[in-house]
């Protein structure tokens, strides 16, 4: 935070302007080159001090605030997390009171439950009608602060150009999270003058940012661990979405090269090693892909990175690693360690800090783990992904392994949620960080298609593409319109199996195939037309499976927007699935996937290295 | 009450020093009732030093929970100090008022009983006395068993307020404080 203090003085500090533009200002000087929003009554001056900001910017246009409307304010926020996910820079939202405010809050709670950091700024009924029920308030602090990192009502207007400059500071900092500002529109209006400069101290949250930021392991620390790792025979590191928003990829990778340790990535995590390397055990956890969460049944030492043994993740917590010896665990938020799983060892810091550190101190350390590995390797010849491969009818699982073939880890994908998220995060590869957007904690269906948008506003020359279901297209389809808007070439898929095929997965094992509100087999929304009307140069379906390949070649290379509707199989599911609270024990592989059977997973419990 | 009740449960005695912002109340008091947990007693109010104040609640929930609760607290930017008192070694105090019925004839056993609490009578009516008795909750409960037998008709309480006899980073074993970020 000091950094603020120390820059020189700004060259508008001083001058008289309104509340909106200081809030401007304040938006430039933190680097933001793009704000996602929709306006509306109480936000009316801030949007005129954006409209004027870059009318007095048009000699120099790297330095005005682009400006992408979407159809509803949800799509701004998700476009506003795209951006962030996708860039690791603060995503920026501008919404009006009320209906804005509200239909901000998916997002936001989105964004808190993934750790990204974004800013919303609402706009609010003038400070007098506040309490009132005035036309289009909306209690903003109380929705919003259960749902966010932080939130601030600007009382006082001298207040607002630090509020903004603190927002930024809090959602960037330690476990990045959302920040929303809610300023009454009487305070937009305010005129006062700037200052350039200043930022709230917060004591407690300014120490406690600044002991995380010195926190570094010591020797002793990494002795311990070390002496852990010397102790077991079947390490595995478990990645988690901290390491990607800690930046901490490139270390992760350096590590468990060094000691020949294999990983497996949560959903979140998936990136933060290249999926393509041989230590790569890919995704665990519910949907995870075999081999991982036998390498997570059959490991002794169980380093997490950046995770939090989520529901999804662990599944039953008492059975979740059971011949682990010994969990080692760093994470930036305290509140993570111990709170669903007990550790051996643990750090509370940056990961990459922490990688550094016992990296440095590990120079020494040899320990051969080649058995272990061969028996991980075993795993994945045993146990790879699979599918109905003669079926005659298009499988999605197919189509995205074509795409793979096409993007070779590549590009930055985004997802809805259901099947075809589990499945664009089994068959695809990844091979940098940030590459897969994707509602991972929340769950939230309609993110996929705004996401996409925000991330390739963020990177215009990369190929973004959004793997979509129907049932999540139709969520938040007016974005599609502004795909086409602003010409954002993004790419996409519709895995189009009628209806929430996820739902339809658990009706089928667990609610006796009743399929309530799931099918949508009688729904006529033709998607192909819906793009076309929103002005996509590409919008085909596809349902010969013979034309597949070729399809998708197009479509990719497409210059421009493109959509591509895919008629998938209805009845393909998800597998391998460990079913809500169970163990990885019940894990159930499918007709296509070899697991294995009961004892074969007992069998194990033997002796650290006999089996191996 | 709260959904997440069970036998094992005890009352926690919670510390939080934080900022006088706008909204740390609700936002703090959220993070129990977003869990289903209810909170017992409450009470705000300034600390040495005048831009804090300190909240001290009692909460029904199990020792890990409130710690987990408390960390989660800890992150609140206008948090300053977090601490669980419940085992640490501290005074603790509440006041009451209570109006209790005293009739003709009753009125001189009642202010005998009340005398061994050191309950003063801070109005009276010929049908009432209004006694204010400041004690930990044992002494309170121990009052309040005395006097129901004649009669209560109204009371309220402060609710429990706790300040720990040595500075709590002195303190070795016992308390269990999340963070101390106060200087």
């Amino acid at each position: 935070m000091n950094a603020q203090l120390e820059s020189k003085r700004h060259p508008l500090a001083g001058k008289r302007m309104t509340g909106a533009e200081m809030m401007i200002q304040v938006l430039a000087q933190e680097g933001v080159d793009t704000v996602f929003g929709y306006t509306g009554g109480a936000i009316l001056p801030t949007y005129d001090a954006i409209f004027r900001y870059n009318v007095e910017h048009e000699a120099r246009r790297s330095e005005q605030i682009q400006l992408i409307v979407p159809a509803n304010e949800q799509g701004a926020g998700f476009m506003a997390a795209g951006y962030a996910r996708a860039s690791g820079k603060v995503g920026v939202f501008i919404v009006t009171s009320g209906p804005g405010a509200t239909n901000s809050v998916t997002p936001i709670r989105d964004s808190m439950a993934d750790s990204v950091p974004v800013v919303l700024i609402s706009g609010q009924v003038a400070r007098g009608a506040i309490g009132t029920d005035a036309f289009q308030e909306a209690p903003v602090f109380n929705l919003m602060s259960s749902c966010a990192k932080h939130v601030f009502l600007v009382e006082e207007p001298e207040d607002l150009e630090i509020t903004v400059r603190t927002a930024f500071e809090i959602a960037k900092s330690g476990r990045p999270g959302p920040v929303v500002i809610d300023v009454p529109k009487d305070v937009q209006n305010w005129e006062g003058k700037f200052k350039g400069e200043g930022i709230y101290r917060f004591r407690g949250y300014e120490n406690r940012m600044k002991s995380l930021a010195q926190a570094r392991l010591s020797s002793q620390e990494c002795a311990d661990f070390y002496e852990l790792l010397q102790k077991c025979e079947r390490p595995l590191i478990c990645a988690g979405g901290g390491v990607i928003s800690g930046d901490a990829a490139g270390q992760l990778r350096e590590f468990a090269r060094t000691h020949r340790i294999p990983v497996v990535t949560t959903l979140m995590g998936i990136g933060s090693v290249d999926t393509t390397e041989d230590l790569s055990l890919h995704m665990l956890g519910m949907h995870g892909m075999a081999y991982a969460n036998y390498a997570v049944m059959d490991c002794d030492f169980l380093i997490t990175i950046g995770a939090r043994f989520d529901d999804r993740v662990a599944g039953k917590v008492q059975e979740f690693a059971p011949r682990a010896r010994y969990f080692a665990h760093i994470d930036i938020d305290a509140a993570e360690i111990g709170k669903v799983k007990s550790v051996t060892w643990s750090h509370v810091g940056s990961a990459k800090e922490a990688l550094i550190s016992l990296m440095q101190e590990g120079k020494g350390f040899q320990k051969d783990f080649s058995k272990w590995l061969a028996h991980v390797d075993k795993l994945k010849k045993e146990h790879v992904r699979n599918y109905d491969r003669e079926s005659n009818k298009i499988q999605p699982q197919d189509v995205l392994e074509c795409m793979n073939e096409i993007t070779k880890g590549e590009a930055i994908v985004c997802t809805g949620v259901g099947q075809h998220q589990m499945w664009a995060a089994q068959y695809l590869d990844f091979k940098h960080p940030r590459s897969l957007l994707t509602s991972g904690s929340m769950g939230t269906m309609g993110f996929g298609l705004p996401a996409a948008i925000g991330a390739q506003v963020a990177f215009p020359d990369r190929l973004v593409i959004d793997v979509d279901g129907d049932g999540s297209m139709r969520m938040n389809l007016g974005e599609l319109e502004t795909a086409t808007t602003y010409n954002l070439p993004i790419k996409v898929l519709v895995l189009n199996n009628r209806g929430d095929g996820m739902v339809r997965q658990w009706q089928k094992l667990y609610f006796g195939k009743r399929f309530s509100g799931s099918d949508k087999s009688l729904r006529q929304k033709d998607f192909v037309k819906t793009a076309e009307a929103d002005g996509f140069g590409f919008a085909e379906r596809l349902s010969d499976k013979a034309n597949l390949k070729e399809t998708l070649k197009r479509f990719a290379g497409f210059d421009g927007p493109a959509f591509l509707e895919v008629m998938a199989d209805p009845e393909a599911c998800v597998y391998p699935m460990v079913g809500p609270g169970m163990g990885y024990n019940e894990m159930i592989t499918g007709d296509f996937i070899a697991g294995r059977t009961p004892e074969q997973n007992i069998d194990r419990e033997s002796g650290p290295s006999d089996s191996f | 009450m709260a959904n997440g009740s069970s036998n094992n449960q005890s009352t926690r005695t919670l510390s939080i020093l934080v900022e006088n912002r706008f909204g740390v109340l609700s936002r703090i008091a959220g993070l129990f009732s977003a869990r289903g947990y209810n909170i017992e007693s409450l009470t705000v109010a300034g600390s040495a030093d005048p831009e804090l104040s300190r909240i001290t609640m009692v909460v029904r929930c199990e020792a890990l929970l409130a710690q987990q609760i408390l960390k989660q607290v800890d992150k609140i930017p206008e948090a300053v100090e977090v601490l669980d008192l419940t085992e640490a070694n501290c005074v603790e105090r509440e006041l009451i008022l209570v109006r209790v019925r005293a009739p003709e004839g009753k009125r001189t056993t009642l202010l005998t009983e009340a005398e061994i609490f050191r309950a003063r009578v801070v109005t009276a009516t010929p049908e009432n006395y209004v006694f204010e008795v400041t004690g930990d909750s044992g002494k309170v409960e121990a009052f309040l068993d005395v006097v129901r037998p004649y009669g209560i008709d109204e009371m309220v309480r402060t609710g429990k307020v706790a300040l720990h006899r040595n500075l709590m980073t002195k303190m070795s074993g016992v308390g269990q404080p999340v963070s101390s970020t106060a200087r």
